[in-house]
């Protein structure tokens, strides 16, 4: 996990080295009160478990629900609007899954369920013989399989076809298998969406261990293995809004755009069959903004990553704000006004400097969060 | 208010002293580890006396990671003191680490293709779950079994047995290396790419056998009448592609995996932060603790394992041996030979210094190359391995550079009273405090990051072998170690394995539940220790774990 930059690095090398008494520091630093604050967590961990977290992964579920119900009807009747009903059902489900890989940790990697719902990229030549050695296809059997001709991004494939030149699919190109398939895929993803919600309200190992939820909520008790305290927790949660910032902007952007025109490479776009790029990238930061102000956009304030901030310094945690909205705000702005795909705007002149801003504006986000939020972790008068 | 922030800053002189001491300089003399550096007086008369790794907070010297010790990024930071270049590397390691490959060929994403055609996993990062463990294996509700599937990072090693012991390596015997199973090789590998059985019509995806999990359990009472349930993790192997279908119930059993002479260990992924600086301690320190006929008298021996160096081998060396430091059995000599083994191994990617598969020369193999119009040959037109040496020597480094987590709560009395007791019923004669990593030379081969050198470190291993008791024994051989034998597995960096990844279990597989769990299956050398940890009172029991936990 890339997760720090050099100027972090810089940092923690600095406090290393302080620690061990290393020439040139000044111990001072180190022993500064002045600059510790105070903040009682419970309330922002309970909520961002409870209202963001397991509340996204309610809702993923619910999308889960509703993409098997759309392939399972597009798989009966296939039609041009059954066909778009399940294009949408996609999308939607993605939405939840995009913002929810700001907190990345927990069951969902624990029990390979990220790689089972987001492997990329897919196996095209995989798929063309599955769907040509099979006659129906049942969930428990594509279970065993490999991730590569499963979850999102075959479905997508499926249902949007290769999106070189549009994202858009007539029905008549979707056979009876790849329905078929559409639909027990859908399930695998239904089953997998519920095991995770599962895992955060009813028991993370699916057995006698408790909901995951519940360890988060109550770090340092009970012989809580998980988490040792209401820092491990904030640590957890502001490592990873910096990890998806750096993912976004220094890899899902960073790699297909290239350092030049000329090394622009499509193949390495994320969702670019269904030209949902830009909506997973904005959603990736949405996810940030959940964390960090403790509530979904619209929703009424709760405590968040954000109070956490102000409590240190008011006009950082403003700051922050705004940065995470103006990253927000440049993605969705790759577009233009012409509505332009990632996948077509990382090949185009006006394209790349709107995508230099949205990566310019991560990077300004991710430095502050790396430079001005992590310090506040080691203030904290816990 | 302000009397707290003046304790604070008393504790926080206190602490900055210890830390000194503690993080000390090169040159740290190891018999040291369990000088009185410190004491507490409790009253007038009684004096505690604490080892000195009790106050040390930097387990990796100056590449420990500080911002995320916490939390479960704690096994995933760079090591704080890489210079530019080597934290530019590290990142390109990183992004390769995660790297999940497919079938060759993948025209659009050639870089990617290379994937078995039979593995355990897809990337590294499956098995290696944050830098850490993998999950242990979930058997489903109303079912006594589990068939290892795309999320396991567990699998077993195979070979046939020896009729003599192999005491001295040699040559002619290949350094005692385990005997391949005649037609699958050293590791079952459950999974394959769709076509890579000659029965893949039937068995998509499946590699070169069905591998099933179950548990057994027993229960074992403390003399205070508190009672611990263990478990440990029975396989079944069935389905191999030379016999489909067939088990071990079968009446007549025709497969080469299933003869009687075929030995089967289970292998848990291990964390892969401060490899580099294992590999830099100084091999005259390891050797230095052993003890192979117990000169001491303190029932633990230690030997070292000698093992096939392929980087050795690679350079045209006489005599391809090196002392073993990593794998459960300490069966690799570098980071270099075990991360690039398990590229080759685990996800069946060749690269520069293993360019044949692991399967070369197998029915499976020859089949498959032939069915799929050997497309998928281990190596591009140009006679390339399937990673280059680019890619291979930033997932080495990786590897390599990974911080240690620093340690959390060291002046909580509970965990100081628990380092105090981890010393006092001598686990320290095997988990080793403290070493000093060497002040220049290679890794594997390579030039040494000079991030890694010169640093005491607190890894809690001496790195050597030791007959572990039969309730942990795998009847295995590998190289020197015998069925018995498991290397010291570090201590750093374990109270926060469940943070990171909330399904890893302890152990060579996987079967302790907690570290308690993990505690109790010690036995042979270790039975003493593990006596004593039984007849403490529940408190003591406890600040033993509290000191674990705040490694």
């Amino acid at each position: 996990m890339k997760y720090f930059t050099r100027t972090a690095l810089a940092m923690a090398l600095i406090t290393t080295l302080t620690a061990c008494g290393g020439s040139g520091s000044d111990d001072s630093s180190t022993e500064n009160t002045s600059s510790s604050f105070s903040f009682t967590a419970t309330e922002t961990i309970t909520n961002l478990t409870d209202d963001v977290i397991v509340a996204g992964y309610e809702n993923l579920a619910l999308q889960g629900d509703a993409l098997l119900l759309a392939t399972q009807t597009l798989l009966n009747n296939a039609t041009t609007e059954n066909l778009l009903a399940a294009q949408a059902a996609w999308k939607a489900a993605r939405a939840p899954w995009e913002q929810g890989e700001s907190h990345i940790f927990g069951p969902v990697d624990a029990l390979g369920i990220d790689p089972h719902l987001d492997s990329w990229p897919l196996n095209t030549s995989d798929l063309t013989k599955v769907l040509a050695n099979n006659s129906g296809f049942d969930a428990a059997t594509i279970k065993t399989w490999n991730d590569d001709v499963q979850g999102f991004h075959t479905m997508e494939y499926l249902l949007f076809g290769n999106g070189i030149n549009t994202n858009e699919k007539s029905i008549d190109e979707l056979s009876l298998s790849q329905r078929e398939y559409l639909a027990a895929l859908a399930e695998v993803f239904r089953d997998y969406t519920a095991s995770l919600a599962d895992a955060w309200t009813v028991s993370y190992d699916a057995g006698n261990g408790a909901a995951y939820a519940d360890s988060l909520k109550t770090p340092g008790e009970n012989n809580n293995t998980f988490y040792s305290s209401n820092l491990s927790v904030i640590q957890e949660l502001v490592n990873g809004m910096i990890g998806i910032v750096d993912e976004v902007g220094n890899g899902k952007i960073a790699d297909p755009f290239g350092e030049s025109l000329a090394q622009a490479d499509t193949s390495k776009v994320e969702s670019q069959y269904s030209w949902n790029s830009l909506t997973d990238f904005s959603d990736n930061i949405k996810g940030v903004r959940n964390v960090y102000e403790g509530e979904f956009l619209g929703s009424s304030d709760k405590s968040g990553i954000v109070d956490f901030v102000t409590a240190a310094d008011a006009k950082l945690a403003a700051r922050i704000s705004a940065e995470i909205n103006e990253a927000i705000l440049l993605i969705e702005a790759i577009a233009g006004s012409n509505d332009t795909p990632f996948r077509q705007a990382i090949s185009d002149v006006d394209g790349r400097v709107r995508i230099q801003a949205a990566i310019d504006a991560l990077s300004t986000l991710q430095t502050s969060l790396e430079n001005d939020v992590i310090p506040l972790l080691s203030q904290w008068d816990i | 208010m302000k009397h707290k922030n003046h304790l604070l800053h008393l504790s926080t002189v206190l602490f900055l002293g210890l830390s000194l001491a503690a993080c000390g300089g090169s040159g740290e003399d190891e018999s040291t580890n369990n000088d009185v550096d410190n004491s507490d007086s409790t009253d007038q008369d009684v004096v505690v006396v604490y080892p000195s790794f009790t106050n040390v907070i930097l387990s990796g010297g100056e590449t420990s990671a500080t911002d995320t010790n916490e939390s479960g990024h704690g096994f995933s930071t760079p090591a704080a003191n890489l210079t530019q270049e080597d934290f530019d590397l590290h990142l390109e390691g990183d992004a390769n680490f995660e790297m999940k490959f497919t079938t060759a060929p993948n025209e659009n994403n050639p870089e990617l293709d290379g994937l078995g055609p039979v593995f355990n996993n897809a990337d590294c990062n499956s098995c290696h779950q944050r830098d850490g463990r993998n999950s242990t294996p979930i058997v489903p509700e109303g079912s006594d079994r589990v068939l290892l599937g795309t999320e396991a990072g567990i699998f077993l090693r195979i070979s046939t047995a020896r009729d003599i012991d192999c005491e001295l390596g040699t040559a002619e015997n290949e350094y005692c290396a385990p005997i391949p199973v005649h037609d699958f090789g050293t590791q079952l590998f459950h999974r394959g790419v769709l076509e890579a059985r000659p029965d893949w019509q039937d068995n998509q995806f499946i590699g070169q056998a069905d591998v099933y999990l179950s548990y057994e359990y027993q229960t074992i009472t403390y003399s205070d009448g508190m009672s611990v349930e263990l478990k440990r993790p029975l396989f079944a192997v069935e389905n191999p592609y030379d016999s489909p279908g067939e088990s071990l119930d079968s009446s007549n059993v025709t497969s080469e995996l299933l003869q009687e002479d075929v030995l089967m260990g289970w292998r848990n992924s291990m964390p892969v932060f401060g490899l580099g600086l294992l590999e830099a301690i100084p091999e005259s320190h390891i050797l230095a603790h052993v003890d192979v006929d117990d000169s001491n008298s303190d029932g633990i021996s230690g030997r070292a394992n000698y093992v096939f160096d392929a980087v050795k081998a690679q350079a045209g060396n006489d005599n391809p041996v090196s002392l073993g430091r990593f794998g459960w059995k300490a069966n690799t000599p570098s980071v270099r030979v075990q991360s690039l083994g398990a590229l080759r191994g685990d996800m069946g990617v060749t690269n520069p210094l293993f360019p044949d598969e692991s399967v070369a020369g197998t029915a499976l193999h020859d089949s498959y190359l032939t069915r799929t119009g050997f497309v998928d040959i281990g190596s591009d037109e140009n006679g390339e391995p399937e990673a280059n040496e680019t890619f291979s020597d930033a997932v080495v480094f990786y590897a390599e550079t990974l911080a240690v987590p620093a340690r959390r709560n060291v002046d909580d009395i509970d965990v100081r009273e628990g380092a105090r007791l981890f010393d006092e019923l001598n686990c320290t004669g095997c988990h080793t405090p403290s070493f000093v990593t060497q002040a220049s030379g290679e890794l594997g081969g390579k030039a040494m990051s000079s991030a890694l050198k010169g640093q005491t470190i607190y890894p809690f291993s001496d790195m050597l072998l030791h007959d572990m008791g039969e309730g942990l024994a795998d009847g295995r051989p590998d190289f020197l170690a015998d069925g018995n034998e498991w290397r010291t597995r570090p201590l750093w960096g374990i109270g926060l394995t469940q943070t990171v990844n909330p399904q890893a279990g302890f152990l060579h597989d996987g079967r302790a539940a907690t570290l308690e769990e993990a505690v109790l299956w010690h036995g042979g050398e270790a039975s003493s220790s593990q006596q004593a940890f039984m007849a403490l009172s529940g408190v003591e029991r406890d600040q033993v774990i509290d000191f674990l936990m705040s490694l």
